[in-house]
Order: C-alpha cells, then structure tokens, then sequence
C-alpha cells in the first residue's frame, strides 16, 4: 500500500516549488523555472521507481526467508556458489527484483522526460524485459530445484552400496536443468523445437523403460495395494499362493512372506491375482 | 607421577585390541594415527568418525558391562578378536567423553547374547531398537502416572499368532502402524492397559494386542520372583524364533528374553 501514497506524496510536493517559482523573482528560482516540467516529472519518477525497488526486492528476499527457502535449498550448489560470493539465493533473487524494478524505472523515466532516443527500441525493450526476468527467476528456480533432488535422491539411496548408483541422482538432476532450460528458453521466444523433441524422446524412452522393466512391480504393487486395503489374509493365517503353502509372516506392498517348517517362500503380490488364494481352514 | 603411568601401564600392557567406545573424532584420529600393532575397534551408535572395523551399537547402554559386552560379542561375531584375547576399552563410564580404560579378557562364559539379540534375531534390529525405545519410554513415564507393564512379542509373527489367542477384538485389525511411527507411543500408552501380548512382525508392523500367549513352559529357565508376563514372555521365545521385551509392572525394568534366556535388563530411569 505505500509505493502509491509515497506517489501522490512526491508529486504534490513537486508540484510547489513550480508553483513558487512562477510568483518568486530572484535568480535561483529562474534557473529552476528554466529546467522543463517533464523533466521535474521523470526526476520525480526515477526518485519513486528507486524506493520501490529497494523495497520491493527487501521485502522478496524476507518473503523467501519467512517461507524458509534459505533451509529448503541448503547445500544445493547454487547456493554454495552463491555463498562463496558472500551473498546467498535468495539475495540473488531480491538483487534481480531490484534491477528490474529498476530497468522499468529508467525506461519510464526516458518515456516521461521525452527522451526520443531510438524511441521504438525502447519500447520493445520495455515489453521484452519481463520475459527476460521471468527467464532469469525460471532458470534460477530450475537450477535451485535440481540441485535439491540431486540432493534427496542421494540421502534416499546411502544405504544402497553401489557405487554405479551415483548416476540415477545426476539423471534426475539434468533431467530438472533440462525443462528449465527449455521453458526460460521459450519464454524469451527462441526456437526450442528441436530440444522439445529431444524432451519428448527422452521421455518416451524413460517411460518404455518403465513398462518393460518394471511391469511386475506395477502389477506386483496394484495387487499388494489390494491386499494391503482389503487384507484376504492376515499375518498367522496360513495360505496357499501358487502352490506355495505356509504360515503368513509379512505382507508388504510387493511381496507375501510365506513360512513352512524352515522355508520361507517371498511370493510376488500378482500371483495371488494369476493363481489366487487358498485359505487354508481347519 | 611415575607410580600412575605404571598403574595404566598395567592396565593395558601386552592387550590385542584397543575398543574406542564413542570417540570424538580427534580422539579416534589420535588412535588411528599412531599406528598401533593392535586391532583398534570403534563401537558408537554411528560411525561419525568412518571407522573400520565398526561396531554399531543400538542402544546407549548406561551400563557399562553391557555396552562393553556387546561391543565385544559384536567384534567377536566379525572375527576381529577371540578367546583368551585381552582387550583394553575406552569408554565414558560418566556419560559424555571417555573417562576410564578397562582392561577385559574374553571368555566363553562372558558370552551373554546381547549382541545376538540386536544383530541375529528374526526381526531387523531396528524393530527391536524401536521396540526397546517404546519399553523404556513406557516405563520411564507409566501410564497416566502409574506404572504399568506390557509384553512385546517381536518377529516370527506368523507362529506366534498360531501358539495365541485373542482376549478380545484386536484393535489393530486392518492398521498399518509400524513400530517406530510416531503415534506409537501415544498409542501404545493407550492401548497397555489392555491385558495381553504386543504381537510385532519381522519388519516392525504392530500385527495384533490383547493376545493371550499360549506356550508351552516346560524348560523355560528365569529368575524366580518375575510373574507371569514375564513367564510367557519367556515361554514364547522357547517355542518359536521371537524376542520378547517385557516391561515389568512391579519392578520397572525392561528384559529381554531370547530362546526361553533372559538376555537383558535394564532400568528405564536410567536412559
């Protein structure tokens, strides 16, 4: 709500000492009166525009701090880069609100003063500098983001000791950079048709992937769902899934641990959908 | 100042093992540095310091005897020390950093199965930590200031619920709560003073309460005077590969029995 009053404010006071000037006589106030009122104005403006800027990026960069991203992307690279520069993401994020702010500030300014420098480059600069900003923000965040699942695919998997393992996290982390990437590229208008294709095979092949490999998982998993939810059995019943016959020990999303005197038998959770269960009274 | 090196001296004169229990890593590095010709051993609940060999330790037992012994049964199921070997242990006898060098000697008959109870048991040793930390929680606290006990059936679920009963509706029917859950705790304050057994699977689902156990008790061997929670506890154990953790009504301490033994005593107030 302040930026507007502070608007009004500055202007009416602007608007005095012109008033004065034009009654006053004394040598001064003719070298101002000689200054013309649009430039007044777009002083007036540039002063406004200044304030607003700090302001508005202080106050993006305790926003991001009250919604505790510092801590969200801690460790990230962006940030630690950020870090060795003695600032941090979210300064970076408030010192590119600031600029701008700032841009737009002195292109108004130009525009007010009737500043009719290369007048019409202005102008499509003024409608191209949002899209520049967004694409900055978007590539930032992207940058930020997959750092971050970098990050947490890699805590998730320090109980798996494979060293080749390494290589999922910096997928999914390229995979982030990638679609950002792409989406700040297209914001600014460049041809991006090609990297979408590329996006869209990628994809394809991850998802073909996904289907072929991990279809006894899938179905494994919808079933194991089933029994999770409707439980046909229970632990210490005893059953027979496929031929396997025992006492239920576990039954977890994908797998059924079934115990006959020293054997466990770990049945896959679709072969009670293929072959069904016996429950076995007596 | 002569007379207290030889004391120390004696202490850890001609051991094959130094075991660090919980070092700093600037006390490890001290170790690890000087190049001994013993086998150095860190035992801590997390290996802060990347030690090899490593021997995690579950609970911070209080008491040293089984914090040492379990350290010892664990290097001695890796293979890194035998019998009639004599080991020197740093450990913190008064909490926090280490304070006192004892001096052991590894026998057959020190051989208690606390390490076994944790590493070998059906149930992953993170269900049985879990559970220990439930026990002890429990007791510390009792329920709504009064003591209670209960009885912690862990692993071979399937043949424990074959060898009991249910002493009414089983409040956990169709859950999904898993030891170690948040809400347990809360939950299982409630649910203690029911009458009965936890039933707790392999990989820590609370698969059933108010259980009557019914084992057979021939050749179960414990302390005369524990009454009979602990009794079928214990029982229970004998007759399938379970653990069971029993939290005493009248006493206050948690046991652990193992293959009909009791394996572990410790006193809640303590942790």
């Amino acid at each position: 709500m302040t930026p507007p009053l502070r608007v009004q404010a500055a202007e009416s006071v602007a608007v005095d000492p012109i008033g004065m000037l034009q009654i006053g006589g004394d040598p001064l106030r003719d070298v101002l009166g000689a200054i013309p009122r649009p430039i007044w104005v777009a002083l007036v403006v540039g002063l406004v525009g200044l304030v607003v800027a700090l302001v508005l990026g202080t106050l993006t960069t305790r926003l991001l701090v009250r919604l505790g991203v510092p801590d969200a992307i801690e460790g990230t690279a962006f940030e630690r880069t950020a870090r060795d520069f003695d600032t941090s993401t979210v300064e970076v994020l408030g010192s590119l609100v600031r600029v701008f702010v700032l841009a737009i500030t002195v292109l108004l300014v130009f525009s007010v003063a009737n500043v009719s420098v290369a007048f019409s480059f202005w102008t499509r600069a003024v409608q191209f500098l949002p899209q520049l900003f967004l694409a900055l923000v978007i590539l930032i965040v992207g940058v930020v983001v997959g750092d971050k699942v970098d990050l947490l695919i890699n805590e998730r998997l320090t109980g798996v000791k494979v060293p080749q393992i390494g290589v999922f996290p910096r997928i999914a982390k390229f995979t982030v950079f990638f679609v950002a990437v792409l989406v700040a590229l297209s914001q600014l208008g460049v041809a991006t048709l090609a990297l979408v294709v590329l996006l869209g095979a990628y994809l394809f092949a991850l998802v073909l992937l996904f289907t072929f490999a991990f279809s006894d998982m899938l179905k494994s998993g919808a079933a194991g769902s089933y029994l999770l939810l409707d439980q046909p059995y229970v632990i210490g019943d005893e059953v027979e899934i496929g031929g396997k016959r025992g006492v239920v020990q576990e039954v977890n999303l994908f797998v059924t641990h079934i115990e006959n005197d020293g054997e466990e038998f770990i049945v896959p959770n679709r072969a009670v959908f293929e072959d069904g269960v016996v429950r076995i009274r007596d | 100042m002569a007379a207290l090196s030889d004391l120390l001296g004696a202490v850890v004169s001609d051991v094959e093992g130094v075991f660090l229990f919980s070092p700093s890593s600037s006390h490890y590095e001290r170790f690890a540095d000087a190049e001994l010709d013993v086998e150095l051993v860190v035992v801590a609940p997390e290996n802060a310091v990347g030690a090899d060999p490593y021997v995690e330790l579950p609970l911070e037992f209080t008491n040293v005897r089984d914090r040492i012994r379990f350290g010892i049964e664990g290097a001695f199921e890796q293979g890194l020390v035998e019998e009639g070997d004599a080991i020197a242990c740093s450990v913190g006898v008064f909490g926090g950093d280490a304070d006192g060098v004892i001096r052991v000697r590894i026998e057959e008959s020190m051989r208690s199965g606390i390490y076994d109870l944790f590493a070998n048991s059906r149930a992953e040793p993170g269900v049985i930590r879990d559970v220990f930390e439930v026990a002890i929680e429990l007791g510390k606290k009792g329920q709504k200031g009064k003591p209670v006990g209960a009885l912690f059936v862990v692993g071979d679920a399937g043949k424990v619920m074959n060898k009991s009963r249910p002493l009414s509706y089983n409040p956990f029917e169709k859950s999904h709560v898993h030891v170690g859950d948040p809400i347990v705790n809360v939950m299982l304050k409630e649910f203690s003073r029911l009458d009965g057994a936890f039933v707790i699977s392999d990989a820590g689902k609370i698969v059933s309460a108010y259980r009557y156990l019914e084992p057979a008790a021939e050749g179960v061997d414990i302390p005369k005077g524990l009454g009979a929670r602990h009794m079928s506890g214990a029982a229970i154990t004998r007759d399938t590969n379970a653990t069971a953790i029993v939290l005493s009504e009248s006493d206050g301490l948690v046991r652990a029995f193992k293959g009909g033994q009791i394996i572990l005593e410790i006193d809640p107030e303590e942790y």
